[in-house]
């Protein structure tokens, strides 16, 4: 079991070896990983699209889709043949060439990121040594589509999503880039896999400044892609799905299919930088990751149904005023924990970032909560 | 933390403002109402809401048929609360031809008024979360209690949201046989589902960090704009017309009246929570003292149900007024002897709550202008009678 | 064969690194120029990245196209005169334009001819990352703190001034 993609892609590659010349053994070898991973992009989407209905449907005391197919898994391929088949409008007024390659675009570094996710023990598409630095660089694209999105369409509603898309993921990608850096001081390495392997003997998320990294990681990764309580950029209740309130159809699942392609590479990466990747015992090491990334990505969902929104001010407040501070202070942490000695390599990280946290809060005290009294009349 | 922008961020820049329709068709205005935004920036400078949509006229129509037609027309008011709505019409008429209502038929109704009261209330919180951007899991839960309580509508009235139940004089029918046990083991249950409600919402951060000091509504403007309910007792007036003209039987019950102290969408909130908690107590009371039998309708009503023609009311006017879940519901009638009023007017309260609107917007992000529209707590069948 | 894809890779990278940097600078429509730009700087870093300079090509994608393209489309936005196709220019602004352009070139050119390659010794020819750093922190640690000490002190300017215009 451990082994049986790796089987299986073996298996491909000595079949082609047999009819092909030996460069087009290897071309044939990088060409089913990369299949591989266009095939697994959308599946993941469609089956997480039904996923995410189901869960929010729980939690809401409802049941979720049940019509089609057992407990609802055909409601992804009815979806699809739905969005494939609904008419493509395009305004009028839109820019022509930005309208029809936001959609495109906005696909393609979502699936480009998958390649250097280790899916388990020697299941890295491309094992880059600059894993780590590609994902983040691949991610930062992003803004450049969705400012093509939210301008080529020419609506009001979607100018503003696209700014505050793009006000939101620069702040925060600030902050995500800086929170990484604690693991790979720690690691050594920028390759995912080489991540992966260094925990073997702890996850760094069982460290003090390893959980704090995990959570700023873990919360930016969330205002990256938009996902709740920071999806301003597309609040229904305010400007109607925001940059890609004009898309329809198959354009619009291509901007659906991103979105869900990001929560699943950053619960994904989450687990390959903190939470030991695919390491575990007894089960097969992909299982394993899978196991890891899809209660991260349920989390993803749980906070959809619970959390209500941000507001612009107030995220922007979180990321420059509290998690990029924080962040920083957790460098110092980090390397302290690598030079000193086993009790204090604990207590010291930790006492600087509580101190870091006490300091912070206090600045910050203008969006604590207040507590009301309230009296009565007769 | 500041909400209102001093100056604006870029004097020297020659910025545009935006300006941006929020309705008739958007997913976050509550009914065909429609903001004609201006925006700089994020932040709202001019905020004109536009109405009549959904104009039905009402009034009008009221004036050209009898009084009892009118009833189920009021339903359509409000259609969150058409018990309240009926409430208020029957009171007018009652006052006007004269009529006493017999003790069981003054218990049913006060029950079923605070019901709905509990009906509404819920449903703005959910409404509220879900402008909040909470994806419909706090109105999913409100919801779910909201349906116990239409369940027992059904039952009473044989319609879940049209009720049309009030009579003038008493009510249409006697409450079905162990229905009062059933409001009481709902009653019993609610407090337990709103205490898990308030667990979630009352002190959490992101709630209280987007409601408080947002749509602040001085005690001025609130007074001068001439707001009622809970709009107004969130900005610190202890103003309930149901302590002020202790109408019906509410005089006696032992209630109390929450009152809030800044006046923002947070107090909103917080006082429709706790007036939900005085409306159990008022059902406590009432389901205890409800007499067993009795009259629902009075005797010098009960002809004219078959013959609604007949009913003329002397010559006269009559204002009659409830305390309906948004506020002040007034119904005015004036009659000259014939079987259809002469004038026929609402003071609804969802359309002079809405008239803060504007006042309230200014300064504040957009995400700001749709909680606080939400707070407000708008139907437009009220708004564009 | 693949060595072969690589370097017909290059030629093609190269063909449309140009192109866009004309398209970018010709376009009429601001945004559409920005967003050329933004396709010269992703086919310099693919550039980058067929040489073997991975990290060089990452960071060029993270810090141009990420950042300072936003950076630049945010500006163009402010400008407000997106629709407008024409963008006001005068006759003696194109032709300084030019003149200075080519001016560049040429000694570009000059620099790239006259500079002594040294060709790659064999074995690994690149830096790892972890050189990289080490150099980093190490041989240049110097005019690394400099350039830190500089962009702080852009930083707290440009909080002095946003702060200056609130008050």
């Amino acid at each position: 079991m451990e082994t049986l993609f790796i089987q299986i892609k073996t298996l491909l590659v000595n079949a082609a070896a047999l009819v092909l010349p030996p460069w087009g053994v290897t071309l044939s070898s990088m060409i089913i990983s990369a299949l591989a991973i266009l095939g697994l992009g959308p599946l993941i989407m469609m089956y997480l699209t039904l996923m995410e209905r189901k869960v929010l449907a729980r939690m809401q005391n409802r049941i979720g889709p049940n019509r089609a197919g057992p407990w609802g898994l055909l409601q992804p391929l009815a979806d699809g043949i739905k969005m494939l088949t609904k008419e493509d409008i395009r305004p009028s007024a839109a820019d022509p060439l930005l309208y029809f390659l936001a959609p495109i675009l906005i696909a393609v570094p979502a699936l480009m990121v998958f390649a250097v996710i280790p899916f388990g023990k020697g299941m890295t598409a491309a094992d880059l040594n600059v894993g780590v630095l590609y994902f983040v660089a691949l991610s930062s694209t992003t803004t450049l589509v969705i400012f093509m999105a939210s301008w080529g369409s020419r609506n009001k509603y979607s100018v503003l999503g696209g700014m505050r898309s793009v006000s939101q993921m620069i702040s925060y990608e600030v902050t995500l880039v800086i929170s990484v850096v604690p693991i790979l001081m720690a690691a050594g390495s920028l390759s995912t896999q080489t991540i992966v392997e260094s925990q073997s003997g702890r996850w760094y998320a069982a460290t003090p400044w390893g959980l704090l990294s995990c959570m700023i990681f873990f919360i930016c990764g969330l205002a990256e892609c938009n996902r709740s309580p920071f999806d301003l950029p597309e609040a229904e209740s305010e400007i109607v799905a925001g940059y890609h309130t004009e898309y329809s159809g198959m354009r619009f699942a291509l901007f659906y299919m991103a979105e869900f392609m990001n929560v699943f590479s950053i619960c994904a990466l989450t687990v390959t930088l903190f939470l030991g990747g695919w390491q575990g015992p007894l089960l097969p090491s992909w299982l394993w990751f899978l196991i890891k990334t899809y209660l991260l990505i349920f989390i993803v969902f749980w906070f959809r149904g619970t959390l209500p929104r941000l507001r612009a001010d107030h995220l922007m407040g979180l990321a420059w005023k509290f998690l990029l501070p924080l962040a920083v202070m957790n460098i110092p942490a980090a390397a302290m924990s690598h030079f000193l000695s086993e009790p204090f390599s604990t207590a010291v990280p930790l006492a600087i970032l509580m101190v870091s946290v006490a300091v912070l809060s206090f600045f910050n005290k203008g969006y604590a909560a207040e507590k009301r009294v309230y009296h009565f009349t007769d | 933390m500041k909400n209102k922008t001093d100056t604006p961020l870029t004097e020297d820049f020659d910025t545009q403002t935006l300006q941006i329709n929020v309705g008739p068709q958007h997913p976050a205005t509550h009914g065909v109402f429609r903001m004609d935004l201006t925006l700089d920036g994020e932040t709202v400078v001019r905020l004109k809401p536009v109405m009549g949509y959904l104009h039905r006229n009402h009034e009008q129509i009221a004036e050209n048929m009898t009084y009892a037609a009118s009833m189920p027309y009021t339903d359509r008011l409000d259609y969150f609360n058409s018990m309240s709505n009926n409430f208020g019409y029957a009171l007018a008429v009652e006052k006007l031809a004269g009529i006493e209502v017999p003790e069981r038929a003054d218990y049913i109704r006060v029950i079923l008024a605070e019901l709905t009261r509990i009906v509404n209330h819920i449903s703005v919180i959910g409404f509220l979360l879900n402008d909040l951007g909470a994806f419909f899991t706090p109105l999913t839960y409100a919801f779910r209690e909201r349906e116990k309580i239409l369940d027992l509508f059904e039952e009473i009235a044989g319609s879940r949201m049209m009720c049309n139940y009030f009579r003038f004089g008493g009510v249409k029918r006697d409450l079905p046989p162990g229905l009062l046990e059933r409001i009481r083991t709902m009653m019993d249950v609610f407090p337990r589902f709103l205490d898990e409600f308030e667990a979630l919402l009352t002190d959490n951060d992101i709630l209280c960090l987007r409601c408080q000091n947002v749509g602040v509504l001085g005690r001025e403007l609130a007074l001068n704009a001439g707001l009622s309910g809970p709009m107004l007792r969130a900005s610190g007036l202890g103003y309930d017309i149901r302590k002020v003209d202790r109408y019906s039987i509410y005089g006696r019950f032992d209630f109390k009246v929450p009152v809030g102290s800044k006046g923002d969408v947070y107090d909103r909130y917080y006082v429709r929570v706790l007036e939900m908690r005085e409306s159990l107590k008022i059902l406590d009371q009432a389901l205890r003292q409800i007499p067993s039998s009795g009259d629902i309708i009075s005797r010098k009503a009960a002809p004219f149900l078959k013959a609604p023609r007949n009913f003329k009311p002397p010559v006269g006017e009559a204002y009659g007024r409830v305390e309906s879940p948004k506020g002040e519901l007034g119904f005015y009638v004036v009659s000259d002897g014939s079987p259809q009023p002469w004038r026929y007017h609402v003071r609804a309260p969802s359309l002079i709550n809405l008239t803060v609107l504007e006042d309230l917007c200014i300064g504040h992000k957009l995400a700001d202008a749709m909680v606080i529209l939400g707070s407000i707590d708008i139907v437009l069948g009220e708004v564009d009678h | 064969m693949l060595e072969l894809i690589a370097v017909k890779g290059i030629y093609i990278l190269m063909v449309f690194a140009a192109a866009a940097a004309f398209a970018s600078s010709l376009l009429p429509n601001l945004f559409h120029g920005a967003l050329a730009l933004a396709a010269v700087l992703l086919a310099v870093a693919g550039l980058y990245l067929s040489l073997g300079a991975e990290f060089l090509a990452m960071v060029q994608i993270l810090v141009y196209v990420g950042a300072v393209m936003t950076l630049v489309i945010y500006a163009v936005m402010l400008t407000g005169r997106l629709e407008e196709t024409v963008t006001p220019s005068g006759r003696i602004q194109r032709a300084a334009a030019g003149v200075s352009c080519a001016i560049f070139f040429v000694l570009v050119c000059g620099v790239l001819l006259s500079t002594n390659w040294p060709a790659a010794p064999g074995g690994n020819p690149l830096p790892s990352v972890k050189d990289l750093g080490i150099d980093l922190m190490k041989r240049h640690v110097f005019p690394f703190e400099v350039l830190g000490i500089l962009l702080f002190a852009v930083l707290i300017g440009a909080l002095a001034a946003a702060r200056r215009e609130k008050s």
